[in-house]
């Protein structure tokens, strides 16, 4: 029989265990990156590829401030109380993942040619990109401030309360929740990097555009790579404090008599928490949402949307649920090789920063390439339905580190030194302690990866097999010459099924977070 | 452990349904295409219904925000997975024809379709077309005032007014290689430059042209006749001109089709372009929203449609354009877009 202790033995394999599973997400691109360097001409970054790297940059830059700012205090108030349209409220901010950046946009952009001139003036550039991307990322940032908060006990919360009052709680529950929630909006503000659509739509110059044209104009991949490893390193330098700094704090632990989970509490002043709710709501969705659906009362298609809901919802949801779930595991079993070695957690996340700055399209050509390389009997992976989720999973897998990170750390080595005492072997120690522990945050980031995945369209429109589409990629196949009608009649379709899906989730995490 | 056991069902039940599907028994063919979904589709359904055997169809836009089945059939070159590529456009074709990617075939149904909108060697077939048109909003453009020419579109009486799509994408980059072509570097270098110092906009797509003029905000923008279409089905103040009627003439942009080289599904594949190349498929694609022009004669083209023996069309060497192109959009077209991207 193995002691549990192993389980927090420090040693050289966590090193190459942990390196052996970094490189795997890089995998399907080394060889295009090596070609990149070794055979093309080396990159003048010139005029135009640097101000678009300037433009990305500071897009990125405010979304991941605006998140910060917005995103932390919200989650910390959703996990510590109960307000009217909670449920709701958590339910539509995730609204945004589940669709492609693009379709904001041009929700956006419909909307303002509607109001005209001056509203498209207003919509171009900058604040456009920005609205768009904040969507998005404030979710990510809100539920990762939400789980860490959620990480709190119940003797931690009342202790704080006694001290001094509400303000002592969310003061403590702000700081506890805030590397988290820093760590998310920085992993937002760089998941806009790679993200060409909304730039081109509201027409903004960015990095991301500008690979896109590599690849789609030029078709000159190696150029692409090259831009790519340019995008990735700036990233990584410019994140590398941060990284340094938040790699320690992301194993804050938690002693095993603060087990008692947190209840949450309606405020004095509760009437103003579904205020709050609903205004950052309507900021978010309303704009974008109406123009989407304006089109609607010239013919609703409901036989045509229909149709094509039961022709490709189930792959969506399929590609969603097996991302997150691969994502999930291999995230996890990362944060756990990676331990509480504060050097190795470093490096860990900022493998992972560069990971997230990879467009889907370098992945997924790196996939396409290996797999017309290999033969034929690797199709029935490499060219079927888990390759899509399998891409996906390693495009958004970062998130899930951090979530498992964060978990892992939570646990106290006491717990492991209490059950080896008592001889408890390390397989019953997983199943019984660390696993359940672990459980709600393995949840967590099955949904936020699912629901990533779900509207992700460039590595599913070159990895898809032939018949397995997905929907937002019929959206996006036919939203450029399709009737405004039908378009808006399949987005409204997509909605449904999305606010379906959240509805449910919802309800089934409601059983475990009453 | 109830938890673990839900979990661990819900990770089998996913490897069965992502795997499972990936071996299709039932005889098919794979046709990945470019042209409009909504277009496409029907098409292939009618196919399917009259062959007894499924069409797998890989759809893409030509717009910006995609990096292109073109991409996905180049990186598939060693063992590709599709039969057939139908693009909305023969530009595509050549550059996968010069990349060793297509089969030369000769299909039967291709002999009363014109020879000048296909390539001589067989690669590609060109058949129902698009034209590149300029759409004009009714309410801010008075009658007469209409542009005649694409060079009108640098005419200050259009100042501010005027937009295009990013001409490294789509059929708007095969119309500015035609124009490179026809009227000579310096005169089309003239026109860009013209265009963005009088104020025009360069747009993300074709659709987005369509979009903004129809709602107001440009009173004249350079699209396909598709656009157009969808634009006065929709009933918005929307007329159209077909460009250089009297001078260089107007581009066409046909459809082209090609057989790829080493496909699974060889014979399928010849039988589905066969399909394609049929003057049903063109009055089909005239009747549909697409608003294709066929190109053959004996094909009735729709009242609302000009016929392709009414236009005046720019006389094109296609097969050349592919190589014009890939110069064009690494080159000058890249440099101005960048210069003039807002």
């Amino acid at each position: 029989m193995t002691s549990c202790l192993w389980l927090e033995r420090p040693g050289k394999v966590r090193w190459l265990a942990a390196l052996a599973l970094l490189v795997l997400p890089l995998l399907p691109v080394l060889p295009l990156c090596w070609q990149a360097v070794t055979n093309g001409d080396a990159l003048s970054l010139g005029w135009p590829f640097s101000r678009s790297l300037l433009n990305s940059l500071l897009v990125a830059l405010i979304v991941s401030s605006l998140t910060f700012l917005v995103g932390l205090p919200a989650g910390v108030m959703s996990a510590l109380y109960e307000f009217s349209g909670r449920r709701l409220f958590l339910s539509v901010v995730a609204l945004p993942l589940l669709a492609p950046s693009f379709l904001w946009a041009i929700g956006w952009s419909a909307l303002a040619a509607r109001l005209g001139p001056w509203a498209t003036g207003l919509i171009s550039g900058y604040t456009g990109c920005v609205l768009v991307f904040f969507a998005g990322a404030f979710a990510l940032v809100l539920y990762a401030a939400m789980a860490a908060t959620l990480s709190l006990t119940g003797s931690q919360i009342e202790a704080a309360r006694l001290a001094g009052g509400e303000k002592a709680v969310l003061h403590y529950a702000v700081r506890h929740a805030a590397v988290p929630a820093l760590l998310a909006s920085v992993l937002a503000g760089v998941l806009t990097l790679s993200d060409p659509g909304p730039g081109q739509i509201l027409l903004l110059p960015t990095a991301a555009s500008e690979i896109l044209t590599s690849f789609a104009a030029h078709y000159d991949f190696e150029q692409a790579a090259r831009q790519c490893l340019v995008l990735g390193g700036l990233v990584v330098l410019l994140s590398l404090p941060l990284v340094f700094v938040a790699a320690p704090i992301m194993a804050t632990e938690l002693l095993a008599r603060q087990m008692r989970p947190l209840h949450r509490v309606r405020p004095a002043r509760a009437h103003w928490l579904p205020i709050g709710g609903a205004v950052l709501t309507a900021i978010l969705f309303a704009g974008p949402v109406a123009g989407i659906l304006l089109p609607i009362p010239g013919g609703l298609e409901l036989e045509r949307a229909t149709r094509e809901v039961l022709r490709t919802g189930m792959n969506t949801l399929l590609y969603g649920f097996g991302a997150g779930l691969i994502a999930a595991v291999m995230g996890f079993v990362l944060a756990g090789v990676v331990g509480r070695d504060s050097r190795l957690r470093a490096i860990t996340l900022g493998l992972c920063l560069t990971a997230f700055t990879l467009p889907p399209a370098l992945l997924a050509f790196g996939i396409i390439q290996a797999s017309s390389a290999l033969p034929a009997w690797t199709d029935l992976f490499l060219r079927s339905r888990f390759v899509v989720c399998l891409a996906l999973a390693l495009r958004f897998f970062p998130i899930a580190v951090v979530l498992g990170m964060r978990a892992w750390g939570s646990m106290s080595q006491t717990w492991v030194h209490a059950a080896a005492v008592h001889g408890i072997s390390g397989r019953r120690y997983l199943r019984s302690v660390a696993v359940p522990w672990l459980l709600p945050s393995v949840g967590i980031s099955i949904l936020l990866v699912g629901l990533l995945a779900m509207g992700e369209i460039g590595a599913v429109l070159l990895l898809h097999p032939p018949g397995q589409s997905s929907l937002p990629l019929t959206i996006f196949a036919i939203m450029a010459n399709a009737p405004e009608a039908l378009v808006a009649s399949l987005c409204l379709a997509y909605l449904t099924l999305a606010a379906a899906v959240l509805l449910l989730i919802w309800r089934f995490a409601g059983r475990y977070h009453p | 452990m109830g938890a673990l056991r839900f979990c661990g069902l819900l990770g089998l039940l996913f490897s069965i349904g992502a795997i499972g599907g990936c071996g299709k028994a039932e005889p098919h063919v794979v046709v990945y295409t470019s042209v409009d979904e909504a277009f496409s589709r029907p098409i292939a359904e009618r196919f399917e219904r009259e062959h007894k055997f499924k069409v797998f169809l890989v759809t893409d836009t030509e717009e910006t925000k995609s990096t292109g089945l073109v991409n996905r059939l180049i990186a598939e070159k060693n063992r590709p997975q599709a039969d057939v590529f139908w693009s909305g456009d023969p530009v595509r074709t050549a550059i996968l024809k010069s990349k060793g990617l297509t089969e030369p075939y000769l299909s039967l149904e291709a002999k009363d379709l014109p020879k000048k909108f296909s390539d001589p060697e067989g690669h590609w077939t060109g058949f129902s077309a698009r034209a590149r048109i300029i759409m004009f909003n009714r309410d801010l453009v008075k009658e007469g005032q209409e542009p005649k020419s694409i060079l009108d579109l640098a005419d200050p009486r259009f100042q501010g007014k005027a937009c295009m799509a990013n001409p490294l994408f789509g059929s708007t980059s095969m119309h500015a290689a035609a124009l490179f072509d026809k009227v000579g570097e310096n005169d089309a270098k003239k026109f860009f430059e013209a265009f963005a110092a009088n104020g025009g906009t360069i747009l993300s797509s074709n659709g987005e042209v369509r979009r903004r003029v129809a709602n107001g905000e440009f009173a004249v923008g350079l699209t396909d006749t598709d656009d157009y279409n969808e634009a006065r089905k929709e009933g918005k103040p929307v007329g159209v001109v077909y460009p250089d009627a009297k001078g260089m003439g107007t581009v066409v942009v046909p459809n082209a089709v090609v057989l790829i080289v080493g496909g699974p599904n060889p014979e399928r594949a010849k039988k589905f372009i066969d399909f394609l190349l049929t003057p049903e498929v063109e009055k089909a694609l005239a009747e549909s929203e697409a608003a294709q022009i066929p190109v053959r004669s004996g094909v009735l083209t729709p009242t609302h449609m000009v016929p392709l023996d009414q236009l005046h069309p720019m006389d094109i060497q296609y097969e050349n354009l592919a190589g014009r192109l890939e110069d064009l959009s690494k080159g000058y077209l890249k440099d101005w877009v960048d210069r003039n991207k807002k």
